[in-house]
């Protein structure tokens, strides 16, 4: 038994082979790149040691999208999360008709992101976009939804909240149905509130959902590239460029893919510490509320 | 629940319920405008206040796949995520079967490396990806965008998988050694029959993960491989007067995917939650 186990390792071959070629040997590289000046529009490529680590860390732009980024991140996932946690505790209460709105609220979320970025780009276009053209029906002056800096932001972290709140509507409502409805009922009998039921038996036992449906998402908008890309391509100015758009600037527009290569580097560890600090402060805050 | 006989739950049962609708409605507006903006002419499209009811007519949507190169791009997109599926999906369901069977000392640490993959950023693997595919002159050719593609699907692929055999007992495979079968062929006889259903759901989530991927299909194809969601991009952008013809373009691009979501539906979390669509 033992060797026939030992036998199942070569399974493992074509997969981790894949890996290696696709995934650890173009990151090894992009860390390579990294430490070198290059501009692939001339291919001159010199050694620099971490002056591209120096030089963005010094530069008002990588601060200003990284700002950008977190303003985004933190607002599109508060918006997500309070969204999508009120609408699966609405889906738990309806039993029956729950399936079809699940499937209805779930469509935005299975559409190729691109095409949901120009439903919404089409839905907030100055003018004849349909925000705009109900508004001045009425002869409310609408905002430049997309053309101000400000409400840029506000746009994009609504694209992202149209796109994100079904995915976590879906996983809460998923551990929802998997509570112990023992729990809830012994709740109803002791006559507590349905807010105080909420507080002290739906939520902690949902703790471990919550915490890995914040962290998948948090991930995901640092590395997410289509809505913004095509709902604003980072305008007006850089009011709504992200750590994302930046690097793609860099590595795609301006061709100094060493430079790239670190924002890169950079975003992954930023990306990693987050995640750290938000499990452990999750995980600290549930176990010391709970008490 | 006895609960629900209180005429007072009954009550916000029903308020539930039609908040619900309200949510539900506005939530879609921008999908049923799409729709609406793809039927239009644009003497119906450009109004204020926003037209409703008006004389829909097939027009775009038939323009848009027989006028412009909108078939040649899903051409594109089809070889593409097949090819991304037929190395992704074997590859990956074989690491999946052994990691299911191996001590659990030994596959944890592997799916919890898996499982940091995820969070690595997309560009930091499309930047070597360019320069070596600039490099070895392979941009705007199949293979490149479907190794890039493959890079990002195995480890989702690996994680979904492994699910789906934990589900079947060992049991099954330890007879299958007592009775002489090597590995491959326990496998292979015993076990990839009933993973079947599985690697079916795995490659449907890679189908679409490849049909809807779009930074790499910017970035690494041309004028010869450009994929859908690329040629909808730059066409449905800036040029308001052809609203109705990319609108029709989007919603042809979004229906097959619909399609497929609805088969999946049971599926859905474990596989969006992987990783599966928005990669």
């Amino acid at each position: 038994m033992v060797r026939w186990q030992r036998g199942l390792w070569l399974f493992f071959l074509p997969s981790f082979g894949l890996l290696a070629l696709v995934l650890l040997w173009p990151l090894s590289y992009a860390v390579y790149l990294s430490f070198f000046d290059y501009y692939l529009g001339s291919g001159e490529r010199t050694f620099i040691g971490l002056g591209n680590y120096v030089d963005l860390l010094t530069e008002a732009r990588l601060w200003n999208s990284m700002r950008t980024t977190i303003i985004i991140a933190f607002g599109s996932v508060a918006v997500e999360f309070l969204v999508g946690f009120a609408l699966a505790l609405a889906l738990y209460r309806l039993h029956g008709s729950a399936k079809v709105f699940s499937v209805l609220l779930f469509l935005p979320h299975i559409v190729t992101p691109v095409v949901a970025a120009l439903f919404l780009k089409w839905m907030l276009a100055s003018n004849w976009g349909f925000v705009d053209a109900t508004l001045l029906t009425f002869n409310i002056e609408p905002p430049d939804w997309l053309g101000d800096p400000v409400w840029a932001k506000v746009s994009v972290i609504l694209a992202d909240a149209w796109v994100f709140t079904p995915l976590v509507m879906m996983v809460l409502y998923a551990a929802l149905q998997g509570l112990d409805t023992s729990l809830l009922e012994a709740a109803q009998i002791d006559g507590a509130s349905s807010w105080n039921t909420l507080r002290h038996v739906i939520v902690p036992a949902l703790i471990p959902a919550i915490i890995f449906v914040i962290s998948i998402r948090l991930m995901d908008v640092f590395r997410f590239f289509d809505l913004i890309y095509v709902l604003t391509g980072g305008g007006p100015g850089t009011a709504t460029e992200t750590i994302t758009i930046y690097t793609y600037q860099l590595g795609f527009r301006m061709l100094e893919v060493g430079k790239a290569s670190a924002l890169g580097v950079i975003t992954l560890i930023v990306v990693a510490m987050l995640l750290l600090t938000i499990n452990r402060g999750l995980n600290k805050a549930y176990r010391g509320g709970d008490r | 629940m006895s609960a629900q006989s209180y005429p007072g739950r009954r009550r916000t049962t029903w308020v539930i319920f039609i908040a619900l609708c309200v949510f539900t409605f506005i939530n879609l507006t921008p999908l049923i405008w799409a729709v609406l903006t793809s039927l239009k002419d644009p003497r119906d499209a450009f109004t204020i206040p926003p037209t409703i009811i008006f004389e829909p007519t097939l027009k775009y949507h038939i323009e848009v796949w027989t006028e412009n190169d909108f078939v040649f791009y899903l051409m594109n997109s089809l070889i593409i995520s097949a090819g991304t599926v037929f190395i992704s999906v074997p590859a990956g369901s074989l690491a999946a079967y052994a990691l299911s069977r191996i001590p659990r000392r030994s596959a944890g640490p592997i799916l919890s490396a898996l499982f940091t993959i995820r969070m690595f950023p997309h560009m930091l693997l499309a930047i070597p990806f360019f320069v070596m595919g600039t490099f070895l002159n392979m941009i705007d050719t199949y293979p490149l965008l479907i190794l890039a593609l493959v890079a990002i699907n195995q480890p989702f692929t690996i994680w979904l998988m492994h699910g789906f055999f934990l589900e079947i007992p060992r049991d099954l495979d330890e007879a299958a050694a007592i009775d002489g079968c090597s590995n491959w062929q326990a496998f292979r006889i015993v076990i990839l029959p009933l993973a079947r259903p599985g690697m079916t759901v795995a490659a449907l989530f890679s189908l679409l993960l490849s049909y809807n991927e779009f930074l790499f299909a910017l970035i690494l194809t041309g004028t010869d491989t450009k994929t859908l969601p690329v040629a909808i991009a730059s066409f449905g952008g800036e040029d308001i007067s052809s609203w109705s013809l990319s609108a029709a373009g989007a919603i042809g691009i979004m229906l097959p995917i619909v399609l497929v979501m609805l088969l999946l539906q049971r599926h859905l979390v474990r596989g969006l939650t992987a990783g599966a669509v928005k990669g």
